[in-house]
C-alpha cells in the first residue's frame, strides 16, 4: 500500500514536470495556434484599447477574413502595457501583433522584436508627420491611423462671469486672465504636475522650437544641454505661476479623476486634457466649455500638446505574419479606419479618411495636429523617455514646493540625461 | 534501512512546496544577485557583465537614498504607533460587552480590503483642495483654510504613515487578543486576592505574558513597513519630489521605467540585506527581553 502511494506520489511528480517542459516549448512560438489548415488561422493582439473599444474593428475583421479568429488581449496604457509586453518578448511569448508607444519603441526597435513595415502598401495612408516616432535609420515599424492633440479646457460661463471676453494671445495676456480670474474667486487652473507638465511643454515649443525646431536632436548630440533649452521655460513658470500664486503646491496631491471633476463642477475654470475627457464633459449637463492652448511669450508661435497614436506592429518571430500583416492593412482600410473611429473615438489622422473632430477640439485640431505645432517630450527624446520623465516630474515638484531654483531643476535633468547615458 | 525509507516517505511531501519556494523565492533571489552585476536593460538578453559598477552608484543616487529614509521612518513610526495603540485596544475588546463581536468586527475590517484600494479612498478623503473631505469637514466645523495633506512634505509623510496605521491597528490589537485569552484566568484571581489592583494586573501579568505577541507583531509590522509600497504609491505617487518614495519604488522606478535591471537588482539585493539584519536584530532582541521578563 505504502509502495503503492510512493510510486503514485513518484508519478505525479514526473507528469507535472513533463508538463512543464512541453509548456516552454510551446511558448517559443508565441501564441500560435493551428497552423495546419492555411483556412484556420489564430492569432494574437495585445492591444491597450480594451475589448470594447476593439470589438467593433475585431468583428469587421471576422466578417472580411472568416478564416482569421484574433486571440484578443490587453493592458491598460502606459506602464501596465510596457510591463506585460516587455514580459513576454523575454519570454518569447509575445503576440503576434502589438503596438509601439514613444515609451517603448526604443527598446522594440533596437531590440529586432518588430517587422520592418516600410514598404508595406498600406503604409501610403499613414501620414508622415506620424512616421518619425515608429521609425529608426529609414524604416518604420509599426502603422498608426492617429493622433492625439491636447490643450487647455476652459469653462466659458466662468469665463464670462469674470468679465473675460476674448481668449488671451501672448503669455502676459494668459497670466493676466488668471489673475483676473482669481480675483473674480474662481480658481483658474488645476495642474497636479504628476506628468511632465504640459504648460512647460508648450512653452518651450514657442520658447525654443519655434527658433530652432532641431534643438532636441542637438541636446541629445551633444551640442546643447537641457539646461539651455529649458532654464527660461522654468524661470517664466515659477516667476508668474507659482509666485503669482496661481498654481499652488497643494495642487500635487490631485488625481487626475479629482482635476475633471472639479471642472465638470465649475469648482475650476481651466485643466488640460485631451480627446479622453470629451465624453465626460458632453456628459455633464450645462457645461459649457471650449479648448485653448498656452500661449507663450513670442507671439504667433504657439504650440499644443499633441503626438501621433501608438502605432500597430507585427512581431518578427511571429509565424503568422500574413496574417498579421492582413490585420493591419484592414485597420488601414477606410471601413477599419471608420470602425476604429466608432469604437475608441479617437482623432483619425490616415491620409483616406475625413476625420470627425468635435467642435471643441477642432481649433487644436487644425492649428496644432495637422499643421505640426504639436509637441510632446517623449516623442521628441529619442532616448531615456521615462528616466527623464520622471526626472522631469521630480523637478517640476520640487521647484513648485521652493526646494529648488529653476536652474537647479534644469541641472538636475542634464545630470540624469548623463547618467543615463553613462549607465 | 526501513526506518530511514519511512523517513524518506515523509520528505516526499515536502518535495511540492520546496519546489514552489525555490521556483518563486530562491530562484529570483540569486537570479537577483547575478542580474546585479550585468547591465542587463530587460529587453536584450546580451548583457555585459560590469563587475561592482551597480553597487559603487547605488549610495551617490538621490533617490535611493530618500528611499531608505523614508522607508525606515515609516517602518519605525508605524510599528511604534500600531503597537502603542494595538495592545489598549486589545485589552478593551477583551472586555466582556454588549457590543463586543460587533467591535471587534468593525477594528478587524479595514485589514480586509487590499492596501492599495482602501488608500485610494483616503485620497479623495485628504485631497488638498477645499472640497475634499477632511477639508471640507475642518472648514464647516472649525472654520480652517485647506490644508495640503498630500503634497506638503512633512504632512505628505505623515498622512501615509497615520493611513498605515489605521488599516493595520485592528488586525494587530485581535492578534494580541488571541495571546490575551489564553493567559490563564487563575493568575489574575490569586494576584487579586493578594491585593492587586486593576493597573498592577496588567503591568505584572498582562504585559510580561503579551511578550510572545509582541515579538510576533513588531517582526511583521517592521518586515511589512520596510517592504511597504502601495499605501504610500496609491496616496502620493512618491512625491513631493522624492520625499514619500519608497525603497520598494525606487525598485519599481529603476528597474521598469528606467530601464536599468542591474542597478535595480543591486538595490534589491542590499535592501534584502537590511531587511535581514534589522530582523535577525529585532527578533532575538525581543526574544531575549521574552526570557528576562517571564
Amino acid at each position: 500500500m505504502k509502495k503503492r502511494a510512493y510510486l503514485l506520489t513518484c508519478m505525479l511528480l514526473i507528469a507535472l514536470l513533463l508538463a512543464a517542459c512541453s509548456n516552454a516549448g510551446g511558448s517559443e512560438q508565441g501564441n500560435g495556434g493551428d497552423g495546419q489548415a492555411e483556412q484556420n488561422v489564430k492569432i494574437s493582439l495585445l492591444s491597450w484599447n480594451n475589448e470594447t473599444e476593439m470589438k467593433p474593428v475585431l468583428d469587421g475583421f471576422k466578417k472580411k477574413y472568416p478564416h482569421i479568429t484574433i486571440d484578443f488581449q490587453s493592458a491598460p496604457p502606459v506602464k501596465d502595457y510596457i510591463a506585460k509586453l516587455q514580459t513576454m518578448l523575454l519570454s518569447e511569448s509575445a503576440t503576434d501583433i502589438f503596438i509601439i508607444a514613444a515609451e517603448n519603441r526604443n527598446e522594440i526597435i533596437d531590440g529586432g522584436h518588430a517587422l520592418d513595415l516600410t514598404d508595406q502598401p498600406f503604409m501610403d495612408t499613414m501620414i508622415e508627420s506620424n512616421k518619425p516616432m515608429l521609425s529608426k535609420n529609414g524604416k518604420t515599424y509599426a502603422f498608426t491611423q492617429t493622433g492625439w492633440v491636447g490643450g487647455w479646457y476652459y469653462n466659458k460661463d466662468l469665463f464670462a462671469k469674470a468679465g473675460i471676453e476674448k481668449l488671451p494671445e501672448t503669455w502676459d495676456e494668459f497670466v493676466a486672465m488668471c489673475l483676473k480670474l482669481k480675483e473674480a474667486g474662481i480658481t483658474p487652473l488645476y495642474d497636479n504636475m504628476q506628468d511632465l507638465t504640459s504648460m512647460h511643454s508648450v512653452l518651450y515649443g514657442n520658447m525654443t522650437l519655434a527658433s530652432d525646431p532641431s534643438f532636441d536632436d542637438k541636446i541629445f548630440a551633444g551640442e546643447k544641454t537641457f539646461s539651455d533649452g529649458w532654464t527660461e521655460v522654468f524661470k517664466l513658470w515659477k516667476k508668474d505661476l507659482i509666485d503669482g500664486g496661481i498654481l499652488t503646491p497643494d495642487m500635487i496631491g490631485l488625481t487626475g479623476d479629482q482635476i475633471e471633476s472639479e471642472f465638470t463642477l465649475g469648482n475650476v475654470a481651466m485643466f488640460f486634457g485631451g480627446p479622453w475627457n470629451i465624453s465626460k464633459l458632453e456628459a455633464t449637463e450645462g457645461l459649457n466649455f471650449g479648448m485653448m492652448t498656452v500661449p507663450g511669450p513670442n507671439p504667433g508661435e504657439n504650440y499644443y500638446v499633441g503626438a501621433p497614436g501608438v502605432g500597430f506592429a507585427v512581431n518578427s518571430a511571429s509565424r503568422h505574419q500574413e496574417e498579421a500583416l492582413q490585420f493591419i492593412e484592414y485597420l488601414s482600410t477606410e471601413e477599419g479606419l471608420q470602425l476604429f473611429y466608432e469604437g475608441t473615438g479617437a482623432l483619425i489622422t490616415a491620409s483616406n479618411f475625413e476625420a470627425k473632430v468635435h467642435p471643441a477640439l477642432q481649433t487644436a485640431f487644425d492649428e496644432g495636429l495637422m499643421a505640426g505645432k504639436v509637441y510632446l517630450p517623449m516623442v521628441a527624446w529619442p532616448r531615456h523617455q521615462e528616466a527623464l520623465r520622471n526626472q522631469f516630474v521630480i523637478s517640476t515638484q520640487d521647484m513648485a514646493v521652493g526646494k529648488i531654483t529653476p536652474e537647479e531643476a534644469a541641472a538636475a535633468i542634464d545630470k540624469k540625461f548623463e547618467e543615463m547615458e553613462n549607465k | 534501512m526501513t526506518k530511514a525509507l519511512k523517513q524518506l516517505q515523509y520528505q516526499v511531501f515536502l518535495l511540492p512546496i520546496l519546489l514552489v519556494y525555490t521556483l518563486f523565492t530562491i530562484y529570483p533571489l540569486l537570479r537577483s544577485f547575478v542580474l546585479s552585476f550585468t547591465d542587463f536593460n530587460g529587453y536584450n538578453k546580451d548583457y555585459n557583465f560590469t563587475g561592482l559598477k551597480n553597487y559603487m552608484k547605488l549610495f551617490a543616487d538621490d533617490a535611493i537614498v530618500s528611499g531608505i529614509s523614508f522607508t525606515l521612518l515609516f517602518a519605525l513610526l508605524s510599528t511604534l504607533i500600531i503597537t502603542v495603540l494595538a495592545i489598549p485596544l486589545a485589552l478593551i475588546l477583551d472586555q466582556n460587552f454588549l457590543t463586543k463581536n460587533i467591535h471587534r468586527a468593525i477594528f478587524f475590517f479595514p485589514s480586509i480590503p487590499s492596501g492599495l484600494l482602501l488608500a485610494f479612498i483616503w485620497g479623495f478623503i485628504l485631497s488638498p483642495v477645499s472640497s475634499g473631505v477632511l477639508n471640507t469637514v475642518l472648514r464647516e466645523l472649525f472654520g480652517v483654510g485647506p490644508q495640503p495633506w498630500l503634497s506638503d512634505p512633512l504632512l505628505a509623510k505623515l498622512s501615509t504613515i497615520v493611513v498605515a496605521t489605521w488599516a493595520s491597528a485592528g488586525w494587530h490589537a485581535v492578534l494580541y487578543l488571541a495571546f490575551l485569552q489564553a493567559i490563564p484566568k487563575d493568575y489574575y484571581e490569586a494576584a487579586s486576592i493578594d491585593g492587586a489592583n486593576r493597573p498592577q494586573l496588567i503591568r505584572y501579568i498582562t504585559l510580561p505574558l503579551l511578550a510572545p505577541a509582541m515579538t510576533v507583531s513588531v517582526m511583521l509590522l517592521l518586515t511589512g513597513g520596510l517592504k511597504v509600497f502601495e499605501v504610500p504609491f496609491a496616496l502620493t505617487k512618491g512625491g513631493p519630489g522624492f520625499e514619500t518614495h519608497t525603497i520598494t519604488q525606487v525598485i519599481v522606478l529603476r528597474g521598469i521605467t528606467e530601464t536599468q535591471y542591474g542597478l535595480a537588482s543591486a538595490i534589491s539585493i542590499v535592501f534584502f540585506l537590511i531587511v535581514l539584519a534589522i530582523a535577525y536584530f529585532q527578533v532575538t532582541l525581543m526574544q531575549k527581553r521574552e526570557e528576562r521578563i517571564q
